[in-house]
Order: structure tokens, then C-alpha cells, then sequence
């Protein structure tokens, strides 16, 4: 097996293949992410089990940091649509 | 040695493979002692009383259901909000 001679199927195969690794890869970096966050945003003293009160901050957490995401997302798009020259 | 002693060398593989499960394991080790050190230690005392230790075991089940749950979430989130990982992966 060479690794030098692909044709052109096995490249597009590869490509596929890394291009789903990738996409993991992201979905796993955001579950990082919000885990952090929320993590500190939601919890006080650990206790012995996940109640409901932290898990309603964990879903709230999420859905809150998506929309400030958008929310700057879009108003940065607006600032640079105004100010392009 | 040919090009391909390197990558079919089982023995180099296993133990490049135990080396990386360490390096794994260690960095584990030290993102839990961090992130449970902040939620757990108040004012350092004269030794680790039982209130922390319980507040440590506890952090580190916690953290995992944390992350299990915000997994969870997320798939739930992209099944019906196909969306989602357009808007989040700029």
C-alpha cells in the first residue's frame, strides 16, 4: 500500500472520512466547552447527586450562551456592514 | 530500517499506545484537581478534613453527569434544531 498514489475514489473516500473526524472532533470540543462554562456558571457545592434545580441552570445555560452567540454574532455583522467602506 | 518498520512495528504501537493512554489519564487527572480544588477548597487548613474529601469524591461524579447531561442536550438540540452546528462552528 502506497501512501503517495491515491486514485481518485480512495481521495475522495479519505477526504470523507476526515471530514467526519473533524466534525467529532468539534461536537466534542463544544461539549468541553459548555461543560466548563456551565459547569461553573451552575454549580455550587457538589452534592451527592445531579438535582433539578442544577440541571434547569444546565439547560438554561446552554440555550443563554447560543443566544449571546447570536445576539454578538449578528450585532458585529451589523457594525461591519455599516462601517465597510 | 524501511519506511515502514515504524508503523508496523507491533511492539512500538502498544507501547506508543500505552504512553498516549497515560498522557490521557494524567491530563485528566490534573483538569479534575483543578476544577475541583476552586468548588471544593475553602481555606486551606492544617490537613484535608472528610468535608472535602466527601465534596471531591462528589465533584468528580457531578462533573461527569454534567458533561453527560450537556451531551445529551446537545444531540437532543441538533436532532430537532438542525441549525444548531451551523451557527456554532465559525
Amino acid at each position: 500500500f502506497s501512501y503517495f498514489a491515491f486514485n481518485n475514489a480512495e481521495a475522495a473516500e479519505l477526504q470523507r472520512l476526515i471530514a467526519v473526524e473533524q466534525q467529532k472532533a468539534q461536537f466534542q470540543a463544544q461539549v468541553h466547552n459548555f461543560t466548563d462554562v456551565c459547569w461553573d456558571k451552575c454549580m455550587d457545592k457538589p452534592s451527592s447527586k445531579l438535582d433539578s434545580r442544577t440541571e434547569t441552570c444546565l439547560v438554561s445555560c446552554l440555550e443563554r450562551f447560543i443566544d449571546t452567540t447570536l445576539t454578538i454574532t449578528n450585532r458585529f455583522t451589523q457594525m461591519v456592514q455599516k462601517g465597510a467602506h | 530500517m524501511d519506511n515502514q518498520g515504524v508503523t508496523t512495528d507491533p511492539q512500538l504501537q502498544q507501547f506508543i499506545e500505552i504512553e498516549s493512554q497515560k498522557q490521557r489519564f494524567q491530563q485528566l487527572v490534573h483538569q479534575m484537581t483543578e476544577v475541583c480544588w476552586e468548588k471544593c477548597m475553602d481555606k486551606p487548613g492544617p490537613k484535608l478534613d472528610s468535608r472535602t474529601e466527601v465534596c471531591f469524591v462528589n465533584c468528580v461524579e457531578r462533573f461527569i453527569d454534567t458533561s453527560q447531561f450537556i451531551l445529551n442536550r446537545l444531540e437532543q438540540t441538533q436532532r430537532s434544531r438542525g441549525t444548531f452546528s451551523e451557527t456554532m462552528t465559525d
